[in-house]
């Protein structure tokens, strides 16, 4: 006996199952840990990471900062790349 | 009990139609009859359903029969993960009858010989296990009866349960295959006339945010669950294909804040072939064409490409347009070049442009005796789109003209450029007045008196000719900002 699909329209969506991404490692402490500050350049988001950057120092973190060209689109893949290369973690400045 | 089982021909979920002789093909076989309505039928199908491999490596071939129409029976059977045959039988239940059935579900075993050699009324699960030789859930009920057979139902019940289409329209809603109303169900035989013989699998693009692959058989989806004709088609393709180039920046447009939806506006032959609407009442209802074709383009952003209202589509408000909004340009109004023209098209090619744009704002002007006081009046109905404070844009406005506003213009021996020029030149305010709530950087850094414009360029301001011929009613869409989402134009790939 053939099974028979009960598929009987078409779907919109693209059906294909993605696995999820595993979070990376948790850092046990931030002495010492290289962080990247990604402001979207959407308004105050700079005043957001100062303060974070503050903080983050404070506690024996090496910051660097990057900027998106625009809050509303992707990342350059030059961004994403130097932020991977040259970061352990990055914080992403959303504001408005 | 071995009485010859009554030869039957039923349509069948997999396409076709079954006879039970070819169900058979000399093997025993379990005729399984159910109704959606039953609740003790649809627990037997879940409890069958687990144990049908086993059945069919034992050499049984089951099919449930449904007393109901074919895509509820499709519907149960997918929910219950019965995945053996699926047969509907329809009214008057003549099968049902020969089958001398009083109630469901009654499974019966058919030898190969053709012989009925056993029965199971309702859901009995040990009777069943010895029926069919497995082992099946000790779980409770271990014992359900059923409810009444169709065939056994009265002339005036039998009238009662003719429910047409409307399962089929919820089954859409029950998917999540809408924007909100009723879809026609893009079944395989629809999607495929759509494509007219075109590659289901050719690939147009990512659609973000779910950067799903947008096929043409998904856009194809799409059309037939907003209504499109089959016409409509390659209109809706280069829309999508508009959509997807990234100047466009529909990932942004779908999950922002904003009230943005996409405006289609369609230029050359194809108007008239496809019957699209760029007269009385261009922007509203009335045309199959522009409703279906703005809300197919809507639905492959929502569904297809995932952002769907209060999902990844955040937009505080939204507005009417995003259920989609097309219309065609009346380009024979005036001697104006029209929109595809200007964007370096050929005339006469049918070309489709896609904007990002809020709600159209009404804009009335009955007494205007000049050029400049019309083009004031127009580019002044803009200055509190966006925000009243928001100067300039930096976004596109896109003004529709209608026809007798543009028949103005025309004949004061103006052309659109100058109009745009004007209106350009004329809406500006002092910095001073624009310094209150919220405002731009370009505001806060000028002087006082520095009158700051409401477009960033004359090339911001689009204009197009549609609308009735009588009525004095133009209208501009707010802007999209923050987005860098330019218009984006491209021709029809064919025309049917």
């Amino acid at each position: 006996m053939d099974y028979v699909s009960t598929e009987d329209y078409v779907s919109p969506f693209d059906e294909r199952r993605r696995t999820a991404e595993p979070l990376a490692p948790r850092p046990a402490a931030l002495d010492g840990a290289r962080v990247a500050l990604l402001d979207i350049n959407q308004r105050r988001g700079d005043e957001f990471l100062d303060r974070i950057e503050e903080l983050l120092q404070a506690r024996g973190a090496t910051t660097e900062r990057f900027v998106k060209q625009i809050f509303s689109k992707p990342a350059a893949p030059e961004i994403v790349r130097r932020i991977a290369n040259r970061g352990d973690l990055v914080v992403e400045g959303l504001a408005d | 009990m071995s009485v010859a089982a009554p030869e039957f021909t039923l349509a069948s979920v997999s396409g076709g139609s079954l006879r039970l002789a070819e169900l058979q093909a000399d093997a025993p076989t379990l005729l399984l009859f159910v109704s959606e309505e039953c609740p003790t039928c649809t627990l037997t199908l879940r409890r069958l359903a687990p144990v049908l491999p086993e059945l069919v490596a034992a050499g049984l071939t089951v099919a449930a029969v449904f007393e109901d129409p074919l895509e509820v029976a499709a519907r149960v059977a997918r929910r219950t993960g019965f995945t053996a045959t699926v047969l509907s039988e329809p009214a008057p239940y003549e099968v049902s009858r020969a089958y001398e059935l009083v109630s469901l579900p009654t499974a019966v075993l058919v030898d190969r010989s053709g012989q009925q050699i056993s029965r199971v009324v309702g859901w009995d699960s040990e009777a069943l296990a010895e029926l069919l030789s497995v082992s099946l859930s000790d779980e409770a009920p271990r014992r359900k009866p059923g409810c009444a057979a169709k065939n056994t139902y009265d002339a005036d019940s039998l009238r009662a349960l003719d429910s047409g289409g409307f399962d089929e329209l919820e089954e859409m809603f029950e998917r999540g295959w809408t924007d909100g109303l009723p879809v026609i169900p893009p079944t395989p035989a629809r999607v495929e006339t759509m494509l007219g013989g075109h590659d289901p699998g050719e690939l147009l693009g990512e659609m973000p945010p779910a950067m799903a692959q947008v096929t043409l058989e998904r856009v194809a989806a799409c059309a037939v669950l907003a209504g499109c004709r089959p016409e409509y088609f390659p209109v809706l393709v280069a829309a999508v294909q508009a959509s997807l180039e990234p100047a466009f920046n529909v990932g942004g447009q779908a999950v922002t804040t904003q009230p943005v939806g996409q405006v289609v506006v369609v230029n050359g032959p194809v108007r008239d072939a496809i019957g699209l609407n760029g007269s009385t009442g261009a922007l509203g209802p009335g045309w199959r064409a522009n409703m279906t074709i703005g809300r197919a383009l809507r639905l492959v952003i929502s569904l297809t490409g995932g952002g769907f209202p209060g999902r990844l589509d955040r937009s505080a408000l939204g507005n009417p347009g995003k259920i989609g909004l097309c219309f065609a340009e009346d380009g024979e109004v005036t001697t104006w070049e029209p929109l595809h023209v200007e964007r370096g098209h050929d005339a006469g090619r049918s070309v489709v442009t896609v904007l990002g744009a809020d709600a159209p704002l009404s804009v009335s002007d009955h007494r205007s005796t000049s050029p400049d006081e019309l083009a004031r009046v127009l580019g002044e109905a803009a200055a509190a789109t966006w925000s009243p404070n928001w100067w300039p844009l930096g976004g596109t406005s896109l003004f529709v003209l209608c026809p007798e506003h543009a028949r103005s213009f025309a004949e004061w021996g103006w052309s659109k450029q100058r109009l745009r020029e004007a209106m350009f030149e004329g809406v500006r305010r002092p910095a001073a007045s624009l310094r209150w709530g919220e405002t731009t950087p370009q505001v806060l850094a000028a002087s006082d008196d520095q009158l700051i414009p409401k477009w960033s360029a004359p090339e911001d301001i689009v204009i197009v000719v549609a609308g009735g011929e009588a009525g004095r009613f133009s209208a501009v869409f707010g802007p999209c900002l923050g987005m860098e989402a330019e218009p984006i134009s491209k021709e029809v790939p064919w025309i049917t």
